[in-house]
């Protein structure tokens, strides 16, 4: 990540990871192996990738006043659509230091949505980024307690603290 | 003749792609060049651009679908200028979900009958990720990536440089890559600072001149006419010709 410098009008630089050879970014996974596999490989991803509409997971992105950024999860969360919101994710992480997770209306979400949202927990400890999820369903603290996930996700004293 | 087979590419929308695929190869035929323009986007906005207007229109899209040849679909729009439209049935490319990585090769297998001798092939490609983008990178040899001089520009540009690194690898080869600054406001410190970062990141690749954002280029498409048709003696239409001229003789910043 590129040093902030207070003449510069450019806080977080999205480019920065190019020239840090280190960056998951910079590597490609897709080995040469196998060409015929690789060229099929690349045109599965981009054909999923289309499926979710980038658009679509801007207007999940609310933006308070204050600079907080909000994302509202849908009722049903799954691997259908996990991708969408690691993308939603992705840019209110480059957006603000301050994100709210509303799981108010989530009645069904699987594992690899509350994997991706205790990374997002630990990515924002890294990168000093405030996340946090608020309101969360019955079903969401349900399926997180089932996991052991409730404590790391704090949604274990988010509900206490609601009731 | 070796034809240059370059992608107008950029996933974010509004950067400018269609614009510069419209004056960039009209300002090429006009310097005595054979140039031909695949509209590989569903919208039809280059082909309206060129003052195509017809929506039935077959084109590229019946080429992707095995029906017709890419020579069969080329329209003369402007001398030297030939246009493959988008055509109605486009959208269906997007929903093919059977034939693996076939679905990326249509447009190389059809430019691979091409008959006809161009300098320079562009394909003006959608604002997404999808397979008409996948096709468009099989393709080409070359990408033009038109920016905006704004913060969420790089973010977009971040977010393309990562996917032409994954075709690069998959398809083991390596685009000549060139950047357009579009929509440039020089006034705009934003705009300095934003060019300045990539120019870090992109040294010796950003074509020289700069198309600055002016009225007249937004204004052309609904006459259907050109820069060079519309407003011939503007800022405009100098900017493009010497970004063509830029293009040529690959002078970058």
């Amino acid at each position: 990540m590129a040093e902030k410098d207070d003449e510069n009008l450019i806080g977080y630089d999205p480019l920065a990871w190019m020239h840090d050879p280190s960056s998951d970014m910079a590597a490609s996974e897709i080995t040469a192996d196998a060409p015929e596999s690789t060229e099929e490989t690349i045109v599965e991803s981009i054909a999923t990738e289309s499926t979710f509409d980038s658009e679509a997971s801007f207007e999940t992105i609310e933006q308070s006043e204050d600079g907080t950024n909000r994302i509202v999860l849908e009722s049903t969360q799954g691997i259908q659509n996990v991708q969408a919101l690691h993308e939603s994710l992705l840019q209110a992480f480059n957006l603000t230091d301050s994100i709210e997770i509303d799981a108010s209306e989530v009645q069904q979400i699987d594992t690899a949505t509350l994997q991706l949202l205790l990374i997002a927990k630990r990515s924002g400890i890294n990168l000093q980024k405030q996340i946090s999820i608020d309101f969360p369903s019955e079903r969401f603290i349900e399926a997180a307690e089932l996991l052991g996930l409730a404590e790391m996700l704090e949604v274990d004293q988010a509900a206490a603290g609601f009731f | 003749m070796t034809t240059r087979i370059v992608a107008v590419l950029n996933q974010k929308g509004g950067v400018g792609k269609t614009t510069t695929s419209t004056n960039l190869t009209h300002a090429l035929a006009r310097l005595g060049k054979q140039v031909s323009v695949i509209d590989l986007d569903p919208q039809n906005h280059l082909s309206v651009s060129l003052g195509m207007h017809a929506k039935q229109q077959s084109g590229i899209d019946e080429v992707l679908l095995g029906n017709k040849r890419l020579d069969e679909q080329a329209l003369e729009v402007r001398q030297g200028l030939r246009l493959i439209p988008a055509g109605p049935r486009l959208q269906e490319i997007e929903q093919l979900t059977e034939g693996g990585a076939h679905r990326g090769n249509l447009l190389r297998d059809a430019i691979g009958d091409w008959q006809i001798q161009q300098d320079f092939l562009f394909i003006d490609c959608p604002p997404s990720s999808s397979i008409l983008v996948a096709n468009a990178l099989f393709a080409a040899n070359e990408i033009l990536i038109p920016m905006t001089s704004d913060y969420l520009a790089l973010q977009g540009l971040s977010h393309l440089i990562g996917t032409i690194k994954k075709f690069e690898t998959a398809l083991q080869k390596k685009y000549y890559l060139r950047l357009i600054m579009s929509r440039y406001v020089a006034t705009r410190r934003l705009s300095q600072v934003v060019l300045n970062t990539i120019q870090k990141y992109f040294p010796r690749q950003i074509l020289a001149t700069s198309i600055r954002e002016t009225a007249a280029l937004a204004e052309c498409p609904s006459f259907g006419k050109t820069i060079f048709e519309y407003r011939p003696r503007s800022r405009a239409a100098n900017d493009f010709t010497e970004l063509a001229n830029d293009f040529l003789l690959d002078r970058v910043m």
